[in-house]
């Protein structure tokens, strides 16, 4: 038993059900967006927290965070580009109006 | 022992903060708030980090999530009809479904990591200049096919979202 990493798993396993949430029940593509953030927040949490108090000396701990990091970049930059050309198509970012995306 | 205390005391108080601004999040009707509420959610997971020695992280956290949260405000604006909520408009869907799948998702999560042996906790941490060379040592050494990965995907990102968003050329068909 280590209790002193529960703070932080359990942070980042509340961070991870709110992001959830968010992703499923969002109609707007922004607010979805907003949920994936705090999914990878919630990852970010645990990996950080498994660093310092299981592998200190390992620095690949913290390199993965940069990688969620880039992800968490990636996600946002390709979210806003069809959020775009969304808006531009069809003057909204409601996903309710991309069920025609599915062909 | 007393350091550990207030070390545990401060990692779980920036924890709180930032479930509880993550539940705000979506909780307010204004599209600003809840990109205020990210950025003080966001914040408060580098101060975690801070407070678990982690300060490159920590800071390197804030100060991306600052920006990151300012962008995504503007395209609040931008986008939204209400971005200050005045209407009160409901922008949610299946929203029991999402509730159920999120308290599983929490409770699965929380049941791994009670019942999972995560073995002893390591010594001390080394100090902050310390993590900031073996973490370069190892971005150019071990890690370097992984971080070369990252940067290329991030060029790859930012030319797709370009592409995506510019406005398509008019072709005169004649």
């Amino acid at each position: 038993m280590t209790p002193e990493l529960f703070p932080a798993l359990i942070t980042g396993a509340a961070l991870f059900g709110i992001g959830i949430y968010g992703a499923l029940s969002q109609t707007n593509l922004v607010m979805l967006l907003m949920g994936v953030e705090l999914i990878l927040a919630g990852a970010m949490v645990n990996l950080v927290a498994f660093w310092h108090y299981l592998h200190p000396d390992t620095p690949a701990g913290q390199m993965f965070v940069l990688i969620v990091m880039t992800v968490m970049a990636v996600e946002m930059a390709v979210g806003f580009g069809v959020a775009i050309a969304r808006f531009r198509a069809i003057g909204s970012v409601e996903m309710e109006e991309a069920a025609e995306l599915k062909g | 022992m007393a350091m550990i205390s207030a070390q545990t005391f401060f990692i779980s108080f920036f924890g709180l903060a930032a479930v509880w601004f993550g539940i705000v999040v979506f909780r307010t009707h204004s599209m600003m708030r809840s990109a205020l509420a990210l950025l003080f959610s966001q914040t408060a997971i580098g101060a975690m980090f801070i407070g678990m020695q982690a300060e490159f992280l920590g800071v390197l956290q804030i100060m991306m999530m600052a920006t990151e949260m300012s962008i995504m405000a503007i395209f609040m604006v931008m986008f939204m009809m209400d971005p200050g909520g005045l209407g009160k408009m409901d922008m949610t869907h299946q929203k029991r479904r999402s509730v159920i799948t999120g308290l599983v998702a929490f409770l699965a999560i929380v049941a791994v990591a009670l019942f999972t042996n995560w073995g002893t906790l390591a010594g001390s941490v080394p100090d902050s200049a310390q993590q900031i060379e073996d973490l370069g040592l190892e971005l150019m050494g071990r890690s370097m096919l992984i971080f070369e990965t990252a940067g290329l995907t991030l060029l790859t990102a930012m030319i797709a979202a370009t592409a995506v968003a510019v406005e398509p050329l008019k072709r005169n068909r004649n």
